[in-house]
């Protein structure tokens, strides 16, 4: 597999952050790195406060570039990076832009600055992308750029399945990725707290027990032929409950499709995901419902 | 034609893409710019703090001393345009007056520019302070919380939590709606007629303070009496009260007709200023008169914050609306107002004029981080210590002010003269534009400068006496020390800057030139 991931770089510890996750899912998946800094062009924000200023635009550009060639000469010399300056009002609208521009296969970003250090909480920027990037979109967890494994590969990849629309379309992306990173397969059913709220807890662990192993063995069959994977049913009373009592490998990634409350081919992040997210101690990539475009072809 | 010299601008070693799509050419069309001359101008904020002033030198020829302070300002807003139009540069007056004289009269020029704006955040925060204050009196009914602004500790307090939240929003360049600021421009001349025409109202029915009808000779500048240092302290307030006008004119590839919608946004804004100024001017004239007492205009304990005292006495129960309006007005000019200097010390540790870290950007939000944050320590730091030397500090610092205005100004006016000796004969318009017009509007700003800068050693220029003996008798005013000692000081500062970074000052990083002739032959 080739192709680009488009990083949404800061020259601030998010961005560096997103680029050593970045680094690794390139290296992982053998593609190369478009490191992608996007400037508020001059005038859009406090327009009718503050006059235009192409000159103090050109400065910023200028300090960009220079961050940019900075963060590029960090990159390890067999990942191929470029670095890029787009200017859009929204930081998250640019990046989407870059990564439709280079034909990306996956947008990278960190989380928000402040969040507590191994976790994720989205900051603006990356919760505008998971609710509408058309691209698969990687979160880096505050602290990735401190990892010691930053150079591993990605040992093992792991799905969080559900019964809802889109599975399959998750199921082919963690089986490709998993399959380029040589890395390991796991299928996580989150199941049981996929479920309307307002059921009692009677019905739940009726549910849980045997929707829960179902949809395990669809999936696994669904499998293509000579792939195998671990199943784990994760156990808890709530999502974030199961998600903390999951066991990781160092250098994992999650997989988690998006809701379908999302546009066709544009992410939306679900309520079960939003609530992982919270408890997840290693990046999580989130995957359109349907087919995405880039990165197909 | 582009002079810039980018030689400084290190070239991209590595490749980097750049796409100028969704760059903001064309945003701002002639509203967007009237509105934004307004608001940079702010016309509440202004009238309050300096018409006092100008009153206390010229009386009741104020309308005149207006409209002939505007002119120097007209005539240097035209080698402005000028300069912008082929040096776009983020330092303005440092850098151009660095290409037409060299370093040490650039340097000195962008000091001049960040003395004034600092100035003026002081006392745009001070303007604010008192307001607040007032309007919560208003609102609430209870007179004496107008009088918490006089004491000194709650005064500096409250304004440095307005300059600290004005720094905030410009460095996280929060974003301001549209709408909003048109509303807010809207509201402000809205409320300034209203209190124009209570005014005259009330004097017309007889419950003015002083009552006077209006004369012709009060637009007459020859009617002055006190002679040239009267009229040049009058100019100086009317300087003051026209300056960030030439925004709109400046504007030129970010309007939406480059040809058209800069000249003509500045026109509508000068004469919506103008028309307001002088309606204002003649009905609190009529309404006050200018006598230094109780509310009259040449009272020192009213001059520095005019709508302060009268906005109650005319307006009654709708006093609370004009207070709201210089609030916002301050408020909204406060955040305007970071802009310029930090831009101008970001342009100067750019080319190695100031140490570099103030030409450093901030990572996540873009702005000018260093130097906002420098900007606003400074101008809070200054309000405090000004606050405790005098009471009216406020007037204080709007003297010193227009003495800044016009030091860096007139020079500004004057590098653009020298920057196109090359061209002043290529046609009328260039010899109009380059030459004549910046030439005489910065001598006449130069002189004011200086015979303000030696007015002001009276100890009875400003509301104290450096140095006075124990009757109160002899020392320099300090509006000396604050005008002319912030000058001497930048000099200090200037040699020992060369001391440490001596490559700006050899012309290393941005040197002086002069653009040849366009006429062939």
């Amino acid at each position: 597999m080739t192709g680009s991931i488009v990083v949404g770089y800061t020259a601030t510890d998010a961005g560096a952050d997103a680029l050593a996750l970045g680094i690794r899912l390139a290296r992982s998946i053998d593609a190369h790195l478009d490191l992608v800094i996007v400037l508020p062009p001059a005038g859009t924000r406090s327009a009718s406060v503050v006059p235009p200023e192409r000159a103090f635009e050109d400065h910023v550009r200028a300090q960009a570039e220079e961050w940019l060639r900075a963060a590029i000469a960090e990159v390890p010399a067999d990942v191929r990076s470029l670095g890029h300056v787009r200017f859009n009002e929204s930081f998250a609208e640019g990046i989407i832009a870059a990564g439709e521009e280079f034909d990306a296969r996956l947008l990278v970003v960190g989380a928000a600055n402040g969040s507590t250090l191994g976790r994720h909480r989205l900051g603006s920027v990356a919760s505008e992308l998971v609710h509408s990037s058309p691209i698969p979109v990687a979160l880096a967890p505050a602290g990735s750029r401190r990892n010691a494994d930053a150079d591993a590969p990605i040992p093992r990849v792991t799905a969080a399945v559900g019964t809802r629309a889109g599975a399959d379309v998750l199921l082919d992306a963690a089986v490709r990725l998993a399959a380029a990173a040589r890395g390991t397969l796991r299928l996580v059913s989150l199941v049981p707290f996929d479920v309307p709220a307002g059921l009692d807890t009677g019905t739940i662990s009726l549910v849980q027990n045997a929707h829960g192993d179902d949809v395990l063995a669809q999936v696994r069959a669904a499998l293509p032929d000579g792939v195998s994977a671990e199943v784990e049913r994760a156990a808890g009373d709530s999502v974030e409950d199961a998600v903390a009592h999951l066991r990781w490998h160092p250098g994992e990634v999650v997989l988690v499709g998006s809701s379908r409350l999302a546009q066709p081919r544009r992410l939306f992040l679900g309520s079960t995901a939003a609530k992982m997210l919270h408890e997840l101690p290693v990046p999580m990539i989130v995957v359109p419902r349907t087919r995405a475009e880039a990165g197909e072809n | 034609m582009s002079s810039i010299d980018r030689a400084t601008m290190p070239e991209a070693g590595v490749t980097t893409g750049i796409s100028r799509k969704g760059l903001s050419v064309g945003t701002v069309g002639v509203l967007g710019a009237l509105v934004m001359g307004i608001s940079c101008i702010a016309p509440a904020y202004t009238y309050t703090a300096g018409i006092g002033g100008a009153v206390g030198a010229v009386g009741f020829q104020v309308p005149a001393i207006l409209l002939l302070g505007f002119i120097p300002m007209l005539l240097v807003a035209f080698g402005y345009r000028e300069l912008n139009k082929v040096m776009p540069d983020s330092g303005t007056s440092f850098t151009w007056a660095t290409r037409a004289f060299g370093p040490y009269v650039g340097w000195m020029a962008g000091w001049g520019l960040i003395v004034a704006t600092i100035l003026v955040l002081s006392n745009l925060a001070g303007i604010a302070v008192d307001f607040l204050f007032l309007l919560i009196a208003q609102i609430s009914g209870d007179e004496t919380i107008a009088g918490i602004t006089r004491n000194p500790f709650v005064n500096v307090a409250v304004c440095l939590i307005f300059v600290a939240l004005a720094a905030w929003v410009s460095y996280r360049d929060v974003s301001t709606s549209q709408k909003l600021q048109y509303g807010l421009v809207a509201f402000q001349l809205a409320i300034l007629v209203l209190f124009s025409v209570m005014a005259i109202v009330e004097t017309v029915q007889g419950g003015a303070f002083e009552a006077n009808l209006p004369e012709f000779a009060w637009f007459n500048p020859f009617e002055i009496q006190g002679g040239l240092s009267m009229i040049v302290m009058g100019l100086s307030a009317s300087v003051f009260m026209f300056w960030g006008w030439d925004v709109t004119l400046t504007m030129n590839e970010e309007a939406k007709d480059p040809e058209r919608t800069p000249g003509r946004a500045a026109m509508l804004t000068v004469i919506s200023i103008i028309a307001i100024y002088l309606l204002l001017t003649v009905s609190s004239l009529m309404y006050s008169g200018i006598g230094d007492k109780g509310l009259g205009l040449t009272n020192e304990d009213i001059g520095g914050n005019v709508f302060f005292a009268l906005s109650g006495p005319v307006m009654g129960g709708l006093a609370f609306l004009l207070s709201l309006a210089v609030l916002t007005s301050s408020a909204s000019s406060l955040q305007s107002t970071f802009i310029s200097p930090a831009r101008t010390l970001l342009a100067m540790g750019h080319y190695g004029a100031m140490p570099r870290r103030f030409a450093g950007v901030s990572p996540r939000f873009f702005t000018p981080g260093y130097a906002t944050i420098a900007s606003a320590v400074v101008a809070g730091g200054f309000y405090a210590v000004m606050r405790f030397l005098s009471e009216d500090a406020l007037w204080d610092t709007i003297l010193a002010l227009g003495m800044m205005i016009c030091f860096y100004y007139g020079i500004t006016a004057l590098s653009c003269v020298w920057y196109f000796r090359r061209q002043w004969f290529d046609s009328g318009k260039d010899f109009f534009f380059k030459f004549a017009s910046p030439l005489v509007g910065g001598v006449i700003l130069l002189v004011l400068f200086v015979i303000t800068a030696v007015d002001s050693l009276a100890p009875d220029y400003g509301s104290i006496a450096i140095g006075a003996d124990a009757n109160g008798e002899g020392g320099i005013g300090i509006v000396f020390f604050i005008g002319v000692g912030l000058l001497l000081f930048g000099a200090v500062l200037m040699l020992v800057q060369r001391i440490f970074a001596p490559a700006f000052f050899r012309g290393e990083t941005l040197g002086v030139d002069a653009p040849p002739s366009t006429r062939r032959g």
